[in-house]
């Protein structure tokens, strides 16, 4: 879900960073200091995840864990996913340094609405079945989410995009799936071991 | 009028001679006697890089690919460095996967009595360390924020 560095333009990148870094001011905000711990164990899976390849098909792909990083996260999200991506970047050489600020945007904001539009349906949830739906959602429509924003980054700075907008959603259902059935068996396992994790 | 015509038609007549040459834009092959660099480009998974976009940078020019194309099925890309100095080899993919690989071309390599070419590894064994640094970096900045929190 990286975009690569050098294929948006000045203006998408600058937008980029804007919204990133809103986000991150808003979340260093709102996280109090007891769950800054709990926002950089999150944020080391999220950067640890990327090396783990699901096979595919023919293909492979990486985790993103997005889903789990917003309902785990909330509002502290943007801050995790930002240092997450940088590391990434340096170390690992995906994506790169200009275009963080979309990239952690692209990613950062699903998780956030992820834990607006399922987090408390998943915290409070009393249904076994209901919260496994709801988690399963909220993993998938992460990714779709993710894919979209990233596909209407290179829509902005290119028209001729636009076909290949469609293409990376398409490409992305098998991620969305997996992801699904990872947030709902994490979530699972949450709320039996550690509920006060979703808190 | 008649030494008009001549004139023009000795003109015309020059003129496509002249051009004679550049009218032949044949094609033609043959082998070349210098040494290729073949490289294999993979993911830390082990899955090869396969149909990705690589550039070649010369040493004398960082700034534009001396050479771009794609490497093959099994993630191989080859390429014929004509100058000493450190050549660079980048392969990305879509999803912004990144790999470089830097070598260091001797002159002995390019005059070819150098079987082997001194190639530094292009990374990737030292993955686990670079995730063991990453996560560390990540539990010091969260320590930094807690301490100025307090």
């Amino acid at each position: 879900m990286h975009i690569s560095e050098g294929i948006l333009s000045g203006s998408v990148l600058v937008a980029g960073w804007a919204g990133s870094i809103a986000g991150i001011s808003y979340g260093l905000k709102k996280t109090e200091p007891d769950k800054i711990v709990r926002t950089a164990l999150i944020s080391s899976a999220f950067f640890l995840a990327s090396l783990v390849n699901v096979r595919f098909g023919p293909s492979s792909t990486h985790l993103t864990l997005i889903a789990p990083m917003g309902l785990i996260l909330g509002q502290a999200v943007f801050p995790a996913v930002f240092v997450a991506l940088l590391l990434q970047a340096l170390l690992f050489h995906f994506g790169g340094l200009a275009v963080l600020g979309a990239n952690t945007f692209a990613m950062a904001f699903p998780a956030l609405m992820t834990h607006i539009m399922f987090g408390r349906a998943v915290r409070e949830g009393t249904g076994k079945f209901r919260v496994m739906v709801f988690s399963f959602m909220a993993g998938a429509l992460a990714v779709i989410m993710g894919a979209l924003i990233a596909g209407a980054l290179l829509g902005l700075t290119d028209r001729n995009f636009l076909g290949a907008v469609k293409l990376l959603v398409i490409a992305h259902i098998p991620l969305a799936v997996i992801e699904g059935a990872v947030t709902l068996f994490l979530v699972s396992w949450l709320k039996r071991v550690m509920p006060e994790f979703l808190s | 009028m008649r030494k008009a015509t001549i004139i023009g038609l000795a003109l015309v007549a020059g003129l496509m001679l002249s051009c004679g040459a550049a009218d032949a834009h044949g094609t033609g092959w043959r082998q070349s006697g210098m040494k290729a660099v073949a490289l294999e480009f993979m993911y830390s998974t082990g899955e090869m890089m396969s149909y990705r976009e690589a550039k070649v940078y010369s040493p004398e020019d960082d700034r534009f690919a001396a050479q771009t194309g794609r490497t093959d099925g099994k993630g191989r890309f080859a390429f014929v460095p004509d100058v000493p100095g450190t050549w660079r080899v980048v392969v990305r993919d879509e999803e912004g996967h990144q790999c470089t690989a830097e070598l260091d071309i001797t002159p002995e390599f390019l005059g070819g009595s150098e079987g082997a070419l001194p190639v530094s590894e292009a990374g990737g064994s030292d993955i686990f360390v670079r995730a063991l640094l990453g996560v560390s970096i990540i539990f010091n900045i969260a320590l930094l924020v807690h301490r100025r929190r307090h």
